[in-house]
């Protein structure tokens, strides 16, 4: 136990920064964040993690069209980012908005990624963020620029991405494979916030369908 | 033998209560909706509203107050960023103290009801069917159970929890294709007929001191003008109208526009966001659920040019799926 280089993890670095780890545990990590550039590195990472997550205009991410975009290209480049390798969107935490199935969807991802970098990358964000919310994505690999390729002929296609993209997606009723679920952004924040202002022609309307808006409004108002 | 059942069950019940619930349940869903929406127009109250999608939960304080037409309410969230929403008739107004910003709005949609349902091409008893389940209470309200039951694929259902006596909305669940409860929203405290003072919802509306006050640069259309058109039209969904809003570029050099053509099928909305294609900005297609909320994007091409769609509405996927492939360019 006197290196703590090997034994701590970023796991822990995590339960850390959560308040969730005690006894010799804590100890270690405590230790070794004394000692480790690296380990505290990570530390600080954690807590900007968690400060952006927390707070609202932090966590705004109209100021962050740009980096989205080249997060996007990079993920759709040939040869760049991999399925799942970057599987992890964070939502803004006010919205507090989350497609219904990431719980369903985390745990593939995981049990594909066993003990790799990708999901440690999960566990860096879920587990400082267990409340927030975490929107899993599966991408669907080609880029616009290659042309569509209907959903259809995607799942046809024996490549070992389009599978795994087909095995977290639900079939649609028209038999399509939806190509899963995508990365949220500002701009589809603001086209959301526009539906509901607008579009929210219904007989329920009143009063609670408008009530339900005015309770549950997205961040980008 | 079970229709014997229910035959004996909705006769021989004795009581008063079973008058009240033999006369609901010949309600057909216009019936239902038009109570509802009475309601809220002729009570006013104060109660905690709690509304969850997916995974999350928010809740919000609400007032509301009415004097003959005039429809006044406040929401003050209680959950996330701080939000005071004032709504007077189709007129609201949203203030975020954190970024000290109002955004004052008219809400069209809003004054629709109730003619939507009074006009003669209502199309929801076409598509929905009404069926008193129950009664179960909310809020300490007894209420009556309505399942609003979709009658093909294309749409959710609906379960309102609609109070005995006034027929006021406490609680409304979305229900998907398997059943399954994908939004929810309640009171979880209620006071009928409460003191609420009109004069100090309006002044308080009216105070934007200290605020800059931000109106949503919209312009009214049609999809034909914009050059679009439905070349096959999915079930039971009408358009209800269109507008045009600047792209807020993140450079601030693109002066496009964003068409928004909003559909209903009475209780259901779906909203068509066509923009030109920007192979910088464009660059995934792909589709998202929120709750009850279904978002697809998509690329379209012909011959004159490419755009980005995004479909978005509280409908099945493959009813967005049905709407991006009924959309055709007509310039």
């Amino acid at each position: 136990m006197t290196r703590h280089d090997k034994l701590i993890t970023h796991e822990q670095v995590s339960a850390l920064a959560d308040g969730q780890l005690g006894g010799d545990e804590l100890g270690d990590v405590l230790a070794e964040l004394a000692e480790s550039d690296e380990a505290l590195a990570a530390w600080h990472c954690y807590h900007v993690v968690g400060d952006v997550l927390r707070a609202g205009d932090l966590g705004d991410t109209r100021g962050d069209m740009a980096f989205v975009s080249r997060l996007r290209s990079r993920l759709v480049a040939p040869g760049g980012l991999q399925l799942n390798d970057e599987a992890v969107v964070l939502d803004d935490f006010r919205t507090g908005l989350a497609a219904p199935n990431a719980g369903v969807v985390a745990p593939r991802v995981l049990s594909t990624e066993s003990a790799n970098d990708s999901s440690r990358r999960w566990k860096l964000v879920a587990g400082l963020a267990s409340m927030i919310a975490v929107v899993a994505v599966g991408w669907h690999l080609s880029s616009v620029d290659a042309g569509l390729g209907t959903a259809a002929e995607l799942a046809a296609a024996p490549a070992a991405n389009t599978a795994a993209v087909a095995s977290i997606a639900q079939p649609a009723a028209s038999g399509l494979i939806e190509p899963t679920v995508m990365l949220r952004d500002a701009r589809l924040d603001e086209l959301l916030a526009a539906h509901k202002q607008f579009g929210g022609t219904s007989a329920l309307q009143m009063p609670a369908g408008f009530l339900r808006n005015a309770t549950f409004e997205t961040a980008s108002r | 033998m079970s229709a014997s059942w229910l035959s004996a069950q909705t006769t021989v019940v004795p009581g008063a209560p079973a008058v009240i619930e033999a006369k609901h349940s010949e309600l057909g869903i216009s019936d239902w909706l038009l109570r509802m929406h009475e309601a809220s127009r002729k009570r006013a109250y104060i109660g905690t509203f709690v509304v969850s999608s997916g995974a999350n939960m928010s809740s919000a304080r609400i007032w509301h107050v009415c004097d003959g037409d005039l429809q006044m309410e406040r929401v003050e969230s209680l959950s996330g960023a701080p939000r005071s929403t004032f709504r007077r008739n189709e007129q609201v107004i949203t203030f975020l103290p954190e970024s000290k910003t109002a955004l004052s709005e008219k809400r069209e949609s809003l004054g629709l009801f109730p003619d939507l349902l009074k006009s003669a091409d209502s199309s929801i008893e076409q598509f929905y069917a009404a069926k008193q389940t129950g009664s179960e209470r909310v809020a300490g309200f007894d209420a009556d159970v309505v399942v609003l039951q979709p009658k093909d694929g294309l749409r959710f259902g609906y379960r309102v929890w609609s109070e005995k006596k006034s027929g006021l909305v406490v609680k409304l669940q979305t229900l998907n294709v398997d059943g399954h409860v994908v939004e929810q929203a309640a009171f979880s405290e209620l006071q009928l007929d409460a003191p609420v003072s009109m004069g100090k919802l309006t002044q308080m509306m009216g105070n934007t001191e200290g605020y800059r006050v931000e109106k949503p640069e919209l312009v009214k259309t049609t999809a034909i003008a914009e050059g679009w058109t439905m070349k096959s039209t999915v079930a039971g969904f009408k358009p209800m109208s269109c507008y045009k809003r600047p792209v807020s570029a993140p450079d601030g050099a693109n002066p496009e526009s964003t068409m928004q053509w909003i559909f209903s099928d009475g209780l259901a909305s779906v909203s068509l966001f066509v923009e030109a294609f920007d192979r910088r900005r464009h660059v995934q297609e792909g589709s998202m659920t929120i709750g009850a909320t279904n978002t697809m994007t998509r690329r379209l091409s012909d011959k004159t040019g490419d755009w980005w769609l995004t479909v978005v509405g509280e409908v099945p996927r493959n009813t967005l799926v049905a709407f991006s492939q009924g959309l055709e360019r007509k310039k």
